[in-house]
């Protein structure tokens, strides 16, 4: 049996579980990429989410066998980048993380937002980060660090 | 892989079905893996370039069963009524995974793509090794979870009409703005030429087996002018409550029918009748 290949924060891994196996576990059970949050495996509260070729997706609703030949990046990726320490500066300075369990999906909804719409309104930031719940904060907080983050990275988004 | 097998191509994933009948077809994921059935094998269809485009011909915008909802929010091509449905699906991690083909395949009367195919007259291509059909949406549907599938087919791509989808009424009643299960859906087409209703579609989603939609009871307006819409108003929507014999799901039946007959309603109202 083949096993699935894929990148993971730009290092190429194999996999040779189950195809069917969840991306969520198996990024955090195999890599111990644990910046990956399991809320709710049912894509409702966004803290599994990781750029999938780019893309923001909910890692519990992705099967591993679909990622083969793709890219991965989790925040221990995205975390190496110019934009993080912009969003990272950002959050810090509005007081936008409390507990932090969803701090990483929202960190890569705001970076995939960004990277789409360099200019958001506010309503373009809170619809970015609908999928993203968060129990702390009552979100007003994360929405003006994505904007500041906007900002602060104009040219760099 | 162990527990699936990846096709590259229509044709690879069309021998893959007719080898392996036991493998579910895996388009998004969103709804597969929230049921996640233990020792389930997938076939996995997210690499088929077959089944990711959109393109158009004389009749049809056609949207095949691989396009994701931020695929079609994108283009140009996809009616505004499918735009404004999906527009209201999840949440933008959801619509970049979620695709057409999965919304239909999963069966369920509360897929908000699904819906607006209702709605529109949409038909669907099926491809199998053997050749292809086409189907009518609502014919597709069999019941509840219950598809016009065989075991060697795939969906290949739903085919919308070009024109006459542009006078609409669509509501979404959930429980939330974002990441909301419709409890409640609604989607109305209508048309008229030389002063007369030529069409009059009326789709109700999330309160039965299956989307519903009655072409008889629709018939009864056919033809009218606004006048005598207006003089039938009460008859037809009374023949409406008369029909729906809606089940119980997260909210109760009479909730539904009493949400579904002011959608109705309104639905009218917006066309003056």
């Amino acid at each position: 049996m083949d096993a699935i290949k894929f990148t993971l924060n730009g290092n190429e891994v194999s996999y040779s579980g189950s195809g069917s196996d969840r991306l969520l576990e198996v990024l955090r059970d195999t890599y111990h990429t644990t910046s990956v949050k399991c809320g709710c495996k049912e894509g409702e509260c966004g803290a599994c989410a990781v750029l999938l070729d780019g893309t923001l997706v909910n890692s519990c609703c992705v099967a591993i066998g679909a990622v083969e030949g793709c890219s991965v990046v989790t925040l221990e990726g995205f975390r190496e980048t110019e934009r993080f320490a912009v969003l990272d500066r950002a959050f810090a300075e509005v007081s936008a993380v409390q507990c932090g369990f969803c701090i990483p999906g929202m960190v890569l909804a705001a970076a995939a937002l960004l990277s789409k719409n360099p200019h958001p309104t506010e309503e373009d930031v809170r619809e970015g980060l609908s999928g993203n719940l968060c129990r702390c904060t009552g979100y007003n907080a994360i929405v003006n660090a994505v904007q500041n983050a906007a900002k602060e990275g104009n040219g760099l988004w | 892989m162990v527990n699936g097998y990846a096709a590259a191509s229509l044709q690879e994933a069309l021998e893959l079905r007719k080898a392996h009948p036991e493998a579910v077809p895996y388009a998004g994921g969103t709804d597969l893996m929230v049921e996640n059935r233990p020792g389930v094998t997938y076939l996995f269809l997210n690499k088929v370039p077959e089944l990711k485009a959109i393109a158009e011909d004389d009749q049809y915008i056609r949207i095949g069963a691989g396009v994701t909802f931020t695929e079609a929010l994108a283009d140009d091509r996809v009616p505004q009524l499918m735009k404004e449905a999906v527009s209201r699906i999840a949440a933008p991690a959801i619509r970049n995974a979620g695709t057409f083909g999965g919304n239909l395949g999963n069966g369920s009367a509360k897929a908000d793509s699904v819906l607006i195919e209702f709605a529109a007259d949409a038909k669907l291509r099926l491809v199998s090794l053997g050749g292809e059909r086409v189907v009518d949406v609502d014919k597709f549907y069999l019941g509840r979870k219950k598809l016009d599938l065989a075991p060697d087919e795939l969906i290949a791509e739903v085919l919308l009409p070009k024109t006459g989808l542009e006078q609409y009424y669509y509501q979404k009643v959930g429980g939330r703005e974002a990441l909301a299960i419709s409890r409640v859906s609604f989607a109305g087409v209508f048309a008229e030429k030389d002063g007369k209703i030529t069409n009059i579609a009326a789709a109700f989603g999330a309160v039965s087996d299956t989307v519903l939609r009655f072409k008889d009871l629709e018939a009864m307006l056919l033809g009218k002018t606004i006048e005598e819409a207006k003089a039938l108003k009460a008859d037809y929507l009374a023949a409406y409550g008369e029909r729906m014999q809606l089940t119980r799901g997260r909210v109760s039946a009479e909730y539904r029918k009493t949400v579904c007959l002011n959608l109705l309603g309104a639905f009218l109202e917006a066309q003056g009748i």
